[in-house]
């Protein structure tokens, strides 16, 4: 008799030890559990038409380029906004130029100074007029996860509303006036095949 | 018979306390905690640390927490016990790991991050992370344009309950999803391991036969699917991306088997955490709670650079 209550104590210390050691999420919870109650869209247009469209700070593309072929490290200091470790940065630029192309969403610009600059409206995607911008701290959000969000409510407003309808007016032969985000890194000597994350585009 | 209860007396406060108390020997002492030694990217990441901490002059040792938070746990117990002075932390769970992080606070302890990220802002000293998302982001428009914006396919996800999981796959899908004729059959677990996602490709293949593409969320499962689409004979038919810049992914973009990977800078990630932790023991204390280190896109245009 003593046995067998000694048999149940045993299986049942096995199967609370085992039922203790392991643990299974379901994908939904995960998922689930990452969505916030913040308002990023509310936050992201606000940072677009309060912060990005009134920024005075950003440097026309020719005196970027001649500022980077002065002193790179001096631009990429004054200018450049990277977060954390890397090589590269991204820089908000303005410039102006005639469209002499249309290509699935890219946009060749000839700019009379430094050759051709590629405008791309389709791929505006990830952190580059978020970082560019400068408006928004690493710090003002508890995780990456967040922040990230910021970035992806920030390009739905101006790859799905703002690029649009202006796209929609402007054909080869146009002169614009464009602002947008560029990756430059410090390993580059080169600056042709520059591609823009636009924010901005107006038909001059 | 008084010096005789005197001496057990002694002896006994010498047994309980000698065991007790921290150990404090001159050059302070490091501890390295790591996810698994399973995977060749965490062993490179932890003898990095251990590298740079000792060439930084301290003593420095490697705890494989075995992916289990309960082991972890106890790797934590063991070490503020054995009087380390600092923790670099490779983290089995964003939520699961918070509770040791806490405790090795509490202890006074400060634990610096690597590479995968816990949800708390006021537990760790610091955290250096990869930058998942953005690399992820480069990946998705690689992988759009590969696809010519239409096809099926399959996404093998790490570990559930690991940010850096989420961060790829929520980096890859910020792109993807805007692409309505590409159409995700299946997205399942592989827990980061090379002979998981074999097996869990095989089997989605059986419903899924006709895939266009793979997006795996670390290396070591990119060439699990390459080993299961080789085995099925779809290995030229069907395009793998991969994230983590492994070798042996390098040399299959080289030889134009895999299409492309984020690189990742784990030497980096070890590198700064061991100097934060020097600098620590010199007095500094205030770190960013954050840093991102930045994750750069491998395929075919650019792999001579590496």
């Amino acid at each position: 008799m003593k046995k067998k209550y000694a048999y149940v104590l045993g299986i049942l210390i096995v199967a609370i030890l085992g039922y203790k050691s392991v643990y299974f999420k379901k994908l939904d919870e995960v998922k689930n559990a990452q969505k916030e109650n913040f308002n990023f869209k509310a936050y992201a247009d606000s940072i677009y038409y309060k912060g990005i469209l009134k920024n005075n700070n950003t440097i026309s593309f020719n005196d970027l380029i001649a500022s980077m072929k002065s002193n790179s490290e001096k631009a990429f200091k004054e200018h450049g906004n990277r977060l954390g470790i890397g090589n590269s940065a991204f820089f908000m630029i303005h410039s102006t130029g005639k469209i002499i192309d249309i290509k699935d969403g890219i946009y060749s610009i000839a700019d009379e100074k430094n050759g051709i600059i590629y405008i791309d409206t389709k791929y505006i995607f990830g952190n580059a007029i978020r970082d560019a911008s400068g408006l928004v701290k690493l710090t003002d959000f508890k995780t990456n996860s967040q922040f990230n969000k910021v970035s992806e409510s920030l390009n739905d407003i101006i790859r799905d509303k703002v690029i649009p309808q202006v796209i929609k007016s402007v054909k080869i032969g146009d002169s614009i006036s464009f602002t947008g985000a560029i990756k430059l890194s410090k390993k580059q000597n080169l600056f042709k095949d520059i591609i823009v994350t636009p924010s901005q585009i107006k038909l001059q | 018979m008084k010096i005789k209860h005197l001496s057990l007396v002694l002896l006994t406060l010498v047994l309980v306390f000698g065991c007790s108390t921290k150990e404090k020997s001159g050059k302070p002492k490091i501890a390295v905690v790591v996810s698994t030694l399973n995977n060749p990217w965490f062993v490179m990441l932890a003898e990095s640390a251990v590298e740079n901490a000792k060439k930084l002059g301290y003593e420095a040792k490697i705890f494989d927490s075995q992916n289990n938070p309960a082991v972890e746990s106890d790797n934590f117990e063991n070490l503020i016990s054995s009087g380390y002075d600092a923790i670099l932390l490779n983290p089995t769970d964003s939520d699961g790991s918070i509770s040791n992080v806490l405790k090795a606070k509490t202890a006074g302890i400060p634990v610096f991050c690597m590479d995968r990220e816990i949800n708390a802002d006021d537990a760790a000293t610091s955290q250096i992370l990869s930058d998942n998302y953005s690399g992820c982001v480069a990946i998705g428009i690689e992988f759009v344009k590969e696809l010519k914006e239409k096809g099926n396919y399959v996404e093998i996800i790490g570990l559930v309950g690991d940010n850096n999981t989420w961060a790829r796959s929520g980096g890859f899908h910020s792109v993807v999803d805007k692409f309505p004729n590409l159409k995700m059959v299946a997205q399942q677990s592989g827990n980061f391991d090379r002979n998981n996602a074999m097996e869990v490709l095989e089997t989605i293949m059986q419903a899924n036969p006709n895939i266009d593409a793979v997006f795996c969320g670390n290396d070591a499962m990119a060439m699990g699917a390459f080993q299961a689409l080789q085995a099925a004979g779809k290995a030229n038919k069907v395009k793998i991306f991969g994230f983590d810049g492994a070798s042996d992914v390098i040399e299959k973009i080289r030889e134009k088997k895999i299409i492309a990977t984020g690189m990742q800078f784990p030497k980096v990630m070890a590198q700064t955490a061991a100097q934060f932790a020097d600098e620590y023991f010199k007095g500094r204390r205030i770190f960013p709670q954050r840093v991102p280190v930045e994750v750069e896109l491998v395929n075919a245009s650019n792999i001579k650079d590496y």
